[in-house]
C-alpha cells in the first residue's frame, strides 16, 4: 500500500471538514464566484439517553471513546500491546492520542507499512499468549492481510485442535463512507469476512456502543474484526462511561419498537434508518422497528427473526455493494425463517455494484430518500 | 561486486554499536545541522560520492557456506568442533535415521492408498536435527512442513505422528488436516500449516511478545527457499529487525519449490544475502553437516536472547525426495542430481563417517538399530491404521471458543440427517 501520505492527508481534511472557513478566502481567488456548498451530511447522529449503570460518564465523540476502551484495556492487562501504521504519535483519527505516553513505547508501537506483515505479527502476539490490538489505517487497505486473516487467524484454533488460537487478537480498522474518501477511503467490506468462519466482525454506531463493544471485542477468546464508522469520529458525540463496560456481541439491539415494518443496518447507516423510520411515522403513518445488527459474525438471527414475524415486512440497508452485501444473507435467511409471515418481498437498499466514487458520492450512498423510497413501494405491496 | 561486500560488512559492523547500547531504533542518527557538506537524509547514513557507481550483487561468489566436518565425517577445523558428547550425537542420529524410517514406511503407505497424502524429509533430516539440539526445549519452533525431524528430536511419540496422518481418533488436531500438518502444545511445536510463509510474520509477533515476558526464549521460524518468496517473508524480515524480535529464520534452501529450481525463484545470492538489506545478521551453512547447522543456532540463539535481535540462517541442502506424494520429481529434474546427493552427500551417512571414525558406532549397532526402529515405526503404525476416525461432531467444534447458535443448528441437522440417510456414509468407521 503506497499512499501512506495520502491517507494522512486525507484523514487530517476529515479533520477539518466541518471547518472549511479557513479556506474560503483562497476558493474567492479562484475562478468560481459562487463557493462550492459541500454536500450536507447524509446522516444526523442522534446520542442514545446517557448509561447510568456503568458508573460516572464523559462527553466523548467516537474516536474518543475508542481511546478510553484502549485505555482501559491496556491499564487492567500488562500483556496488551498496540500497533499498526502511525498509531504512536496518536494514530491519523487520534484514537491512540497520548497512550504510549503512558504505557510505554514497547506497548504503543508503529510498525513498518504492511497490513500482511501487521495482521500476521498480531495472530503471532496472541498465539504467545498476549493480548495483540492490531490497527488497520483504513478498512480499505485490510485486503493485503486477508490471506491472514482468513487462511491464517480464522483457522488457527479448528486446525490445531484447539492446541493453539489467535483469539486474543483483534484488528481495528475506520471503515465506511467520509464525503469524500473515494474508492479507497470509504469502503465497507464486511460481506468479504462475513463468508470466513472462525472470526468475528462487529461495527458499531455510536461512542457508546463503540466503546463497549470494543472491550468485548478485546477480550473475547477469537479473533475479532471492529470496523469503526470513520465518519462519526468527530460528528458523535455522547456522554460514555470512563470505566470499562462490555455490550454482548452477536446481539442485535431494537432501537425503537413498531409494528409494520422492519428496518435493519448498522454503523452510521443506523442514523439514516432512524431518521426513515421517523419519516415513515410522519408522512405515511407507517410504525418502524427499528434494529441495529452491530455484530456481523455470527449474527443475531433470532432478533431478527422475531421482529419480522411481528411487523411482516423487512427493509436492510448498508452503503456496501448490493451483490454479495450481507444483506443477502440477512434477507435469504429471514426467507427461510419467517416465509409464512413475510407479506412483501424484503428489500434491500444498498450501495450500487460500482467502485465507491469520488464525487458521485451523494447519488451513491443509500441514503434516507432511497430508503424512504423503498420502503413506501414495500407498504404499498 | 567489491562494492557489495564492502556494503555487506560495513552494514554489519554499524548495526553492532547501536544495538548493544539499546538505541531502541532511529539507528544512527545525525544531528541536524544542514550547513554542512554531509549528507542529511533522514532515511540512510551514508556518505556522498562524486562519481556514478551502480552496486553490483555479488551472485558468483556468494556468502560461504559455513562447514565443520567433511564428507567422510572428518573435523576441518578444530576450534569449530562443538565436541558433543557420544550420547549426544547418538540422539541426533538416532533421530535422523528413525525420521527417515518413518519417512519410508509412510511414503509407501501413501502409495498404497493407506494415507491421503505424505511428505518426506529425505535430505533434509541434519538442518532438523542440528537446529533443534541447539535450542532450549521450550523455545518455540514455527514450521513450514518438511521439519518433523524437529519435534522427534523433541521427543514426539511416534503413535502421535502416525494418529496425525491417519486423522484417527487419537490426532491432536482431531482429524482436520492434511497429513504431515503436526503440532504439539507441550513441545512448543505450533501446527503447521499449508499457506506458505505466514508462519513466518507470526514467529515474529510472538518473539516479540517472548520479549516483553523476559523469560530468555526465542523463537524459531523454518521455511524453504521458496516460501521466501512471499509477501510474508518480507513481512516477516522487516518487522523483526525494526520491533528488535529474538528470532532465528531457519530456511532451508534444498534448491527446488516443487518443480520450479532456484533460478527461476530468485536472482540474488540466494537468501543468506537478503538479511543484511533487512538489518539482520545472517549466515549460510552446510545443511548436510549437523554440526555446522548446530554451531550456527547455538551462537545465534545465545545473541538473539541477549540482544534482542533476529538471525536469519541459510542452510544450503538438497531435496532428495519428491516433493510430495501427489509429485514425481523425475520431470524436472535427473535421476543422476538426486544420486549424487543421496550416495555423495548425505547428513546421515555424514554423520554415521564422524561416529565410525569416534568408534561411536558399528555395523553391528547399525544392523540392529534398523531392526529397532523399524518394527517401532511399524508397530506405530499398524496400531494408528486400526484406529477410528474421530466423531463426526468434532467437525463443528473449535471453529469459535464456544459454539455460536448458527453452527449449532447446523451440527443438528447432520445428525437428522445421519439418521435417515446414515447408512450412504462412512459411519462405521468414526467414534459414536
Amino acid at each position: 500500500m503506497a499512499s501512506a501520505g495520502l491517507r494522512i492527508l486525507l484523514c487530517r481534511r476529515a479533520a477539518v471538514s466541518s471547518g472549511c472557513e479557513r479556506l474560503l478566502p483562497l476558493r474567492r481567488m479562484g475562478p468560481c464566484r459562487q463557493p462550492q456548498r459541500r454536500a450536507v451530511a447524509h446522516f444526523t447522529f442522534q446520542p442514545d439517553p446517557e448509561p447510568t449503570q456503568y458508573g460516572p460518564t464523559q462527553k466523548m465523540n467516537l474516536f474518543q471513546a475508542i481511546t478510553s476502551a484502549l485505555d482501559n484495556t491496556l491499564s487492567r492487562d500488562p500483556t496488551a500491546v498496540i500497533y499498526g501504521e502511525d498509531v504512536a504519535f496518536g494514530g491519523v483519527f487520534r484514537c491512540t492520542v497520548g497512550l504510549r505516553d503512558k504505557y510505554g513505547k514497547e506497548r504503543v508501537f508503529n510498525t513498518p507499512l504492511c497490513e500482511q506483515g501487521i495482521v500476521g505479527f498480531g495472530i503471532g502476539v496472541a498465539v504467545a499468549g498476549a493480548t495483540s490490538i492490531a490497527e488497520i489505517q483504513f478498512a480499505d487497505y485490510i485486503f493485503p492481510a486477508f490471506d491472514q486473516i482468513v487462511n491464517e487467524a480464522a483457522k488457527y484454533r479448528y486446525r490445531s485442535g484447539n492446541l493453539f488460537n489467535c483469539g486474543s487478537l483483534t484488528i481495528r480498522a475506520p471503515w465506511g463512507c467520509v464525503g469524500h474518501g473515494a474508492l479507497y477511503h470509504s469502503q465497507s467490506p464486511e460481506a468479504f469476512f462475513a463468508h470466513c468462519p472462525g472470526i468475528k466482525v462487529v461495527i458499531p454506531r455510536s461512542p457508546v456502543q463503540a466503546k463497549g463493544l470494543l472491550l468485548s471485542c478485546i477480550e473475547d477468546k477469537d479473533p475479532c474484526i471492529f470496523f469503526e464508522p470513520k465518519i462519526l469520529y468527530r460528528a458523535a458525540v455522547e456522554q460514555v462511561p470512563v470505566e470499562p463496560y462490555y455490550i454482548p456481541l452477536s446481539q442485535a439491539e431494537v432501537l425503537q419498537e413498531g409494528s409494520d415494518v422492519t428496518l435493519i443496518a448498522w454503523g452510521t447507516q443506523i442514523h439514516v434508518i432512524k431518521e426513515v423510520a421517523t419519516m415513515a411515522q410522519e408522512k405515511l403513518g407507517v410504525s418502524c422497528e427499528v434494529i441495529d445488527l452491530r455484530t456481523i459474525l455470527p449474527w443475531d438471527l433470532e432478533t431478527v427473526c422475531k421482529s419480522v414475524v411481528k411487523t411482516g415486512r423487512l427493509l436492510i440497508s448498508h452503503e456496501a455493494p448490493v451483490t454479495g452485501g450481507f444483506a443477502s444473507e440477512i434477507s435469504s435467511s429471514v426467507q427461510e425463517e419467517c416465509f409464512l409471515n413475510l407479506e412483501a418481498p424484503i428489500a434491500r437498499v444498498c450501495g450500487y455494484d460500482t467502485p465507491f466514487p469520488h464525487i458521485f458520492e451523494p447519488f451513491y450512498i443509500p441514503d434516507k430518500w432511497k430508503c424512504f423510497d423503498a420502503l413506501r413501494k414495500m407498504i404499498n405491496y | 561486486m567489491a562494492g557489495f561486500r564492502a556494503l555487506f560488512r560495513g552494514l554489519g559492523r554499524a548495526a553492532v554499536p547501536c544495538r548493544t547500547l539499546t538505541l531502541s531504533h532511529a539507528r544512527c542518527q545525525h544531528e541536524f545541522t544542514s550547513l554542512e557538506e554531509k549528507p542529511q537524509f533522514p532515511g540512510a547514513s551514508a556518505e556522498f560520492v562524486d562519481k556514478l557507481d551502480f552496486i553490483q550483487p555479488n551472485v558468483i561468489a556468494g556468502i560461504p557456506i559455513y562447514r565443520v566436518m567433511d564428507r567422510q565425517g572428518q573435523i576441518m577445523n578444530p576450534e569449530e568442533d562443538p565436541q558433543l558428547p557420544r550420547e549426544k550425537v547418538l540422539k541426533f542420529y538416532r533421530t535422523m535415521t528413525l525420521l527417515n524410517t518413518m519417512d519410508r514406511i509412510l511414503y509407501e503407505s501413501q502409495r498404497q492408498g493407506r494415507i491421503s497424502f505424505y511428505m518426506t524429509n529425505y535430505g533434509e533430516e541434519g538442518t532438523h536435527v542440528g537446529s533443534a539440539a541447539a535450542l532450549d526445549d521450550t523455545d518455540l519452533v514455527f514450521g513450514q512442513y518438511r521439519e518433523a525431524g524437529v519435534l522427534m528430536y523433541r521427543g514426539y511419540p511416534l503413535d502421535l505422528f502416525m494418529s496425525q496422518c491417519y486423522g484417527n481418533s487419537t490426532d491432536p488436531g482431531k482429524g482436520r488436516q492434511m497429513p504431515v500438518h503436526y503440532g504439539c502444545k507441550d513441545l512448543h511445536f505450533v501446527t503447521i500449516s499449508s499457506p506458505l510463509a505466514t508462519q513466518i510474520p507470526q514467529a515474529v509477533g510472538a518473539a516479540y511478545a517472548i520479549k516483553r515476558e523476559k523469560t530468555d526464549r526465542v523463537v524459531i521460524c523454518y521455511f524453504g527457499e521458496g516460501a521466501a518468496s512471499e509477501g510474508d517473508a518480507h513481512a516477516g524480515f522487516n518487522f523483526a529487525a525494526t520491533l528488535e524480535c529474538p528470532i532465528l529464520f531457519f530456511c532451508r534452501n534444498n534448491g527446488y519449490a516443487i518443480s520450479t529450481p532456484t533460478s527461476e525463484q530468485y536472482r540474488g545470492d540466494g537468501i543468506a544475502a537478503r538479511g543484511p538489506g533487512y538489518g539482520l545478521m545472517s549466515i549460510r551453512v552446510d545443511g548436510n553437516d549437523v554440526f555446522a547447522v548446530y554451531n550456527a543456532i547455538k551462537e545465534a540463539r545465545r545473541r538473539a536472547v541477549a540482544e534482542n535481535q533476529p538471525f536469519l540462517i541459510e542452510a544450503m541442502t538438497y531435496r532428495i525426495g519428491h516433493h510430495s506424494t501427489s509429485d514425481d520429481s523425475s520431470a524436472y529434474r535427473s535421476v543422476d542430481e538426486v544420486n549424487y546427493w543421496d550416495k555423495q552427500d548425505h547428513p546421515i551417512s555424514r554423520l554415521r563417517h564422524y561416529m565410525l571414525s569416534k568408534s561411536w558406532w558399528d555395523e553391528e549397532q547399525e544392523k540392529s538399530w534398523r531392526k529397532k526402529s523399524r518394527k517401532m515405526v511399524m508397530e506405530a503404525f499398524e496400531q494408528a491404521e486400526r484406529k477410528l476416525k474421530p466423531h463426526p461432531d468434532n467437525m463443528f467444534l473449535d471453529v469459535y471458543s464456544e459454539m455460536p447458535a448458527s453452527i449449532k443448528k447446523q451440527q443438528e441437522s447432520l445428525w437428522r440427517h445421519l439418521k435417515i440417510y446414515g447408512e450412504h456414509y462412512p459411519l462405521e468407521h468414526y467414534e459414536k
